[in-house]
């Protein structure tokens, strides 16, 4: 690799200021040029990536207590938004002419008070571009034959709803379900966002196969990244970051016992995040290191790809762009870190925040990325342009 | 009895004859008309004493006296020696001398040739008995005019002669032989003979200071005493290898020795007289080489003939200079530590066991008052001390230490813990005596140190005192002794004071070239300083090189698959192929991957520390002694923000103080970089005391006298005053130019009436209309013109910044410094003087802190100057002056005291305007005169009896900077006289008279 002389790292192409708190997260539209940012004391903010204005603003949550997390996904729907605050209660949002409803199309009482962002699930871009329509109908039609099988293995009644909520999402927008740690904080709870109720709770107490597996002393579940692996067949999978550095991969059929421990970290997981394809990801913990790993869903196996040493710890957030080339690192140090995704290596260190970044997003177009910050600023980037 | 008496009368006839016969000749040349008459007559008597060869003569005399030259009768040759003797050992030789010195000298000797000259006229002195000859040649060199005499003939001839018999022809040599067989010609008595060679030797050695300025060279006594001892030495020891027995007058040999030495010479002899036993030495020790012991020296004749001449040398201050000059001619010349044990041997140790006079030389004035190299110091120990050879030492290692090394030790000891003698002593000095001591350490044991009294308890003592003073060199001294001394007591546990001397050996000579310079070099000792320090931030640097090495390291390296340990491991495999490939194949399936360039990846972490921008913030942070990083990134901003000055700084200003002072520094920054951070604090504290001297200062002098201090605090307080201080007296004040802008404006610009004016910075470019690609219809024109980058701008950052003052408002502004300091000075200086000589708990200035009260009075001199010229100045003077007129202040044990006040003295007398002392004395106002006064005969007295080396020549430039203030006074004074005529005529005589004795 031939490097030419060495640039200045790029400045952000736009400074959204207008928060008035920390902003703990952001998230882009799928579709269409918005950003979604919630900061700690509650508020939503909508933002035009275009004339880099702020389109509404609205309390989703009380300032007490704040927002944890903003999400949208094209599974979820064009017009939906999904806030989670820290009082315990995850809503979903109508977005309408003029900004958000003004009540959530649907609440959740999750009762669980802790920092890990939820996640929507995530599907290989692969099969989205096929189209939903022919994925979605096949899905559930193979799914159902094995969740029969599951079906006579566990005895669970509360597996009955999330198995006919799966058969039952033969539509356009797929999976609507919504994956964060859960009231017990070191289990993952997963969510339908059609009915508004818990699924499944991984582990699965209970179950024949997990009486052995004890989840209690890794701590609490830090991070949560649901996804559909390819040749799933359309079953969630869940990977979970805990406190004491270990990451769970969660099969919901098998809810009692995770198809693999890994233990990366020496530090809380703090974020895991998944590329396009669904065959890899990134870790960042608490710890100094960033895991790049792949996975290979029919063996179970992860392996570590890269491990990147940092010079100070902590990286709240990743993200990697959807045409898998690179990814973003959110720092404690008030840095965002953009590395070649494939090779693993640095090729950005991005120097505006003077707090903690919070949270990286890239937009669906691979055009933007976002980085929120304890600062109240969330600043545009446009670096490496597809 | 028969035989004697018959001799007896013999030599009576003999000697009548010889008389008879200079009477004869002493009239024919009284008579004489002629040159040649003279020559005949001199001859007559001459062929009768000595073996003249009459033929030589002939050739340059005329026909007539020929004849009667060689007609003379001749003696045989044993009545001629009765002659010679009976002509020198009587009256006839002076009486002729007289006649030959004078007469002949002066009348015709000119006249003379050459040849008769030389052999009738010369043999009398050169073939005389040379001490004789001498006797009589010599006071003729002081002749003074008398009668009718040519006097500069008659001394140019002495001196002539004596160069001949003594230099040319061996006489001293001659001498010394004839006294040694002059006892068996004649039954004289032992004392007579002393008389009679030390009468002798007395007038050899005065020559050099009878003899005129003129004289030749070779009578001066540099020449004639090496010309002398040269030919005594190697006579000698020529005589000794043909005969083999010593046949010279010892005695002679040692009174000459004596006088030489006694006339300031020793260092003419001793450069003889160790070459040439050096030589001895080294040819004994090079011919049998395996075993060198004393005993082969014992025997030997030379060595013998050495042991005798010291012998006969009884002068006790002459064999105390040939002892100290030896020893440093043995360290010019490099000798080696075996043969300097065995030339001091050789000469001495008889001395050395037998007179105690020696041994206390050695033994005390050696060691306690002298000061040598130390390889000099080397061999008096070995010597004197230890008594035995250095190849003893390296053959048997534990030999018997002597009762002197403890009573030695004991000695030096009790001298060097004397806390007088760290404070009077010259720095040569104690250097000296600590390496004496040092030495002696190193020979003893642990049993042996507990066999000796107080060594134990004044060692300690000694370091303790030397450790707190203000010389680096006198710490130095402690520590190492301490090491030495830890060393003896435990050699597996040395304990090192300092870290400069972590080597095996100490240097002993502490950087002092003693000897060879004559000078002290405290500007060594300083780079010795600087040197260690640069040493210590250059090892942290390295510290933190090799820490972002190890990181960088670890940041590149790729990572262990054996470093993880967890279940999870066994998935982990070398994936570096499958990596290839993913390269491979992205590389392949999207070109654009190459648009994946790294930027700038360096990356500094200056952004992350959290930036104090209140005062208040940063009080409260230094506070907080606990949070050590805090405190560091307060102590950074800390100097910034008092510049900046903002309103609340006036009530903080107090409390700030305080604050920055009671910071312990050293808890708070990491290992190696306290001092950066101490300077910090100290920066930050000189900004306050700049910025708002009446608050800053009011804490600070009360801190300076409070107990909650301690030393290092004051002296830092004292030095933040004084960089204050300089800083407001050098502060610099920006004034705005005056803009002269055109009052009215022309109206014939050469530009459209509707184009924007042209006035802006230099360098724009012109005015271009914009294009609009709007609507058509555009009613307003746009116009744009490029401005140049502003003077003090730089392009930086991502944010933008906004200050009142832009960076290009330098160019419109002229600087002008203006003295800030007079309106602040008594606040500097009165409260600080006021406490000085109070003792209270933990503050004690006039004694144990001395090091505070020479910063003190260091400070008070900073201020004056600082003040020099104003009018405050010559208020705050005599305050000043009374200060150090105090007789504890003036006349402290501790020179570093007495230097700071001759420093303030030297201010006080820069600063004073010479119009001020003018005035001062016209009034009447007799403080500053009278002070004034003090600073000379003060500065005299330190100049005459100061053992300080840099305070007496501080105190002679004090005393010309007074001369030249005194002398600008007189002026000032005579100009006001033609003014005004009330003049105090008194005062005015006194000052011009103490201005005519100084320039005398």
């Amino acid at each position: 690799m031939v490097s030419k002389s060495k640039r200045p790292p790029p400045d952000p192409v736009a400074v959204l200021r207008g928060h008035r708190a920390s902003v703990s997260d952001a998230c882009f539209h799928p579709t269409r040029p918005i950003l979604f940012t919630g900061s700690s004391d509650g508020e939503l903010r909508i933002w035009d990536t275009i004339q880099h204005r702020t389109v509404s603003s609205s309390w989703a949550h009380s300032a007490a207590h704040g927002i944890i997390a903003v999400a949208c996904s094209s599974l979820l729907g064009t017009y939906k938004v999904i806030s989670q605050g820290r009082d315990g209660t995850v809503k979903c949002w109508d977005i309408e002419e003029g900004g958000l409803s003004r009540t959530p199309s649907l609440q959740i009482t999750t009762n669980s008070y802790h920092f890990c962002k939820l996640s929507l699930p995530k599907k290989p871009i692969a099969n989205t571009k096929q189209g939903n329509e022919t994925v979605g109908i096949g899905l559930p039609c193979d799914s159902r034959g094995k969740t029969a099988n599951d079906q006579e293995k566990c005895s669970n009644t509360s597996e009955d709803p999330f198995q006919g909520g799966l058969t039952e999402e033969t539509s356009v927008e797929g999976l609507k379900y919504v994956a964060m740690a859960g009231e017990q904080s070191s289990e993952v709870e997963l969510w339908d966002l059609t009915t508004g109720e818990r699924t499944v709770r991984l582990p699965q107490y209970g179950s024949a196969d997990s009486s052995s597996f004890s989840i209690k002393q890794r701590g609490m579940c830090m991070a949560v990244e649901s996804f559909l692996p390819p040749r799933s067949e359309g079953f969630l999978n869940v990977l979970a970051g805990y406190e004491d550095g270990s990451i769970l991969w969660w099969d919901i059929r098998q809810p009692g016992i995770p198809v693999t421990s890994l233990k990366f970290h020496s530090e809380p997981v703090l974020s895991l995040c998944i590329d396009g394809s669904c065959n890899g990801g990134i870790s960042g913990a608490a710890d100094d290191k960033i895991i790049f790993y792949n996975l290979d869903y029919p063996t179970g196996s992860c392996v570590v790809k890269k491990e990147i040493i940092l010079e100070r710890p902590g990286i709240s957030s990743t993200s990697i762009r959807p045409d898998c080339k690179v990814a973003a690192t959110a720092g404690w140090d008030h840095r965002v870190r953009i590395y070649n995704y494939r090779k693993g290596s640095p090729l950005a260190i991005l120097k505006y925040h003077h707090a903690t970044c919070n949270s990286v997003s890239y937009s669906t177009n691979c055009k933007l990325m976002a980085s929120a910050s304890e600062d109240t600023t969330v600043a545009l980037w446009e670096l490496y342009p597809p | 009895m028969e035989a004697a008496a018959e001799e007896e009368k013999r030599r009576r006839e003999v000697e009548i004859q010889v008389i008879e016969k200079v009477g004869e000749v002493i009239r024919e040349i009284e008579r004489a008309k002629h040159a040649e008459q003279v020559i005949c007559a001199l001859h007559s008597l001459a062929v009768l004493l000595f073996p003249i060869d009459s033929s030589l003569l002939s050739g340059s005399i005329g026909e007539r006296y020929k004849e009667q030259i060689v007609s003379v009768k001749v003696h045989a040759a044993n009545e001629r020696d009765d002659w010679w003797r009976a002509f020198y050992q009587g009256a006839a030789f002076p009486t002729l001398a007289r006649v030959l010195l004078l007469d002949v000298a002066s009348n015709w000797l000119t006249c003379f040739p050459l040849s008769a000259k030389k052999h009738i006229y010369d043999v009398f002195f050169v073939n005389g008995l040379s001490s004789e000859v001498v006797q009589v040649l010599v006071p003729f060199l002081q002749q003074s005019s008398s009668n009718n005499l040519d006097v500069n003939a008659i001394q140019s001839n002495v001196e002539r002669l004596l160069v001949l018999c003594l230099l040319d022809n061996d006489g001293v040599l001659k001498m010394a032989i004839d006294l040694a067989v002059f006892p068996k010609l004649e039954d004289i008595t032992n004392d007579r003979l002393k008389s009679a060679v030390s009468g002798v030797a007395q007038i050899v050695t005065s020559i050099p200071d009878k003899a005129r300025l003129r004289a030749p060279p070779l009578l001066s006594s540099h020449f004639f005493f090496k010309q002398i001892t040269i030919q005594l030495l190697t006579g000698m020891v020529e005589r000794l290898a043909i005969t083999n027995n010593i046949d010279v007058n010892l005695s002679f040999l040692g009174e000459i020795f004596s006088r030489i030495a006694r006339r300031g010479s020793s260092d003419v002899l001793l450069s003889e007289v160790t070459p040439q036993i050096l030589r001895h030495v080294r040819s004994c020790l090079s011919s049998d080489t395996d075993v060198v012991e004393t005993d082969v020296f014992e025997s030997n004749p030379e060595s013998q003939l050495w042991l005798k001449i010291m012998e006969a040398i009884t002068d006790p201050y002459t064999v105390e200079r040939i002892a100290e000059q030896l020893l440093r001619q043995l360290a010019t010349e490099h000798a080696s530590d075996i043969e300097a044990y065995l030339v001091l041997w050789i000469l001495f140790h008889h001395l050395l066991k037998f007179q105690s006079s020696v041994r206390s030389m050695f033994v005390e004035k050696f060691l306690l008052w002298k000061v040598f190299p130390v390889c000099c110091l080397r061999w008096i120990l070995q010597f004197a001390v230890l008594e035995y050879s250095p190849i003893n030492d390296l053959q048997t290692k534990g030999h018997e230490t002597t009762n002197g090394l403890l009573h030695t030790v004991e000695r030096l000891a009790a001298v060097w813990s004397k806390r007088d003698f760290v404070q009077s002593a010259p720095l040569e000095q104690q250097a000296y005596i600590t390496a004496a001591l040092g030495l002696c350490l190193e020979k003893m044991s642990k049993e042996e140190l507990d066999k000796t009294k107080d060594v134990l308890h004044s060692i300690l003592q000694g370091v303790s005192c030397r450790l707190e003073s203000p010389a680096d060199l006198v710490r130095k001294m402690a520590s190492a002794i301490a090491l030495v001394f830890s060393k003896v007591l435990d050699p597996k546990n040395p304990l090192y004071l300092d870290d400069s001397c972590n080597g095996e050996s100490i240097d002993w000579e502490f950087g002092l070239t003693t000897s060879e310079k004559g000078s002290l070099s405290i500007s060594n000792a300083e780079n010795k300083i600087d040197e260690t320090g640069t040493s210590q931030t250059a090892g942290s640097g390295k510290g933190s090189d090799v820490k972002s090495k190890s990181k960088k390291s670890s940041v590149f390296s790729l990572v262990d698959p054996d470093e993880i340990i967890d279940p999870a491991t066994l998935n982990y495999e070398p994936v570096s192929d499958e990596n290839d490939d993913d390269d491979d194949a992205s590389q392949n399936s999207d070109s654009s991957d190459s648009s994946l360039q790294p930027y700038d990846l360096t990356d500094d972490d200056a952004d992350l520390k959290r930036k104090f921008s209140q005062l208040v913030d940063v009080a409260g942070a230094l506070r907080k002694s606990d949070d050590a990083d805090g405190v560091e990134r307060a102590l950074d901003v800390a100097e910034s923000l008092i510049r900046a000055s903002p309103d609340e700084l006036t009530h903080l200003s107090g409390d700030l103080a305080r604050t920055l002072v009671q910071v312990r520094c050293s808890d708070v920054s990491v290992e190696g970089e306290e001092e950066s951070a101490e300077e910090k604090r100290q920066r930050a504290l000189i900004a306050l005391v700049v910025m708002r001297p009446f608050e800053s200062l009011d804490t600070l002098n009360k801190l300076l006298y409070s107990p909650n201090v301690d030393v290092s605090q004051r002296i830092m307080i004292l030095d933040v005053m004084t960089l204050a201080a300089e800083e407001l007296a050098n502060a610099k004040t920006m004034k705005r130019k005056h803009q002269t802008g055109p009052l009215i404006s022309t109206i014939s610009e050469p530009q459209p009436w509707f184009l924007p004016s042209n006035t802006g910075p230099l360098g724009a470019g012109s005015w271009k209309q914009v294009s609009d690609t709007g609507t058509l219809l555009n009613w307003s024109n746009r116009y744009e013109r490029e401005l140049p980058l502003k003077g003090g701008h730089v392009k930086r950052g991502k944010t933008r910044r906004w200050s009142l003052r832009s960076g290009n408002l330098h160019e419109n502004q002229i600087e002008w410094s203006q003295n800030k300091f007079p309106l602040y000075a008594a606040a500097f200086m009165l409260p600080a003087m006021q406490g000085f000589d109070k003792k209270r708990h933990g503050v004690d200035l006039l004694g144990r802190d001395f090091l505070v009260l020479g910063k003190l009075i260091y400070m008070l001199g900073v201020c004056m100057k600082c003040a020099s010229m104003h009018p405050e100045a010559s208020a705050l003077a005599p305050l000043l002056l009374d200060m150090l007129r105090s007789r504890e202040v003036s006349q402290h044990k501790e020179a570093y005291v007495r230097r700071a006040v001759l420093f303030s003295a030297s201010c006080v007398l820069v600063a004073l305007h010479p119009s001020s002392i003018a005035s001062s004395l016209v009034e009447g106002n007799i403080e500053i005169s009278e002070g004034l006064e003090w600073i000379r005969t003060w500065a005299l007295h330190v100049a005459d009896s100061d053992t300080d080396r840099e305070c007496y020549t501080m105190a002679v430039s004090c005393l010309q900077l007074h001369s030249e203030v005194a002398l600008l006074a007189s002026r000032a004074l005579e100009s006001a006289e033609t003014d005004s005529y009330t003049v105090n005529a008194h005062q005015c005589i006194d000052m011009e008279q103490r201005q005519k004795a100084r320039r005398r």
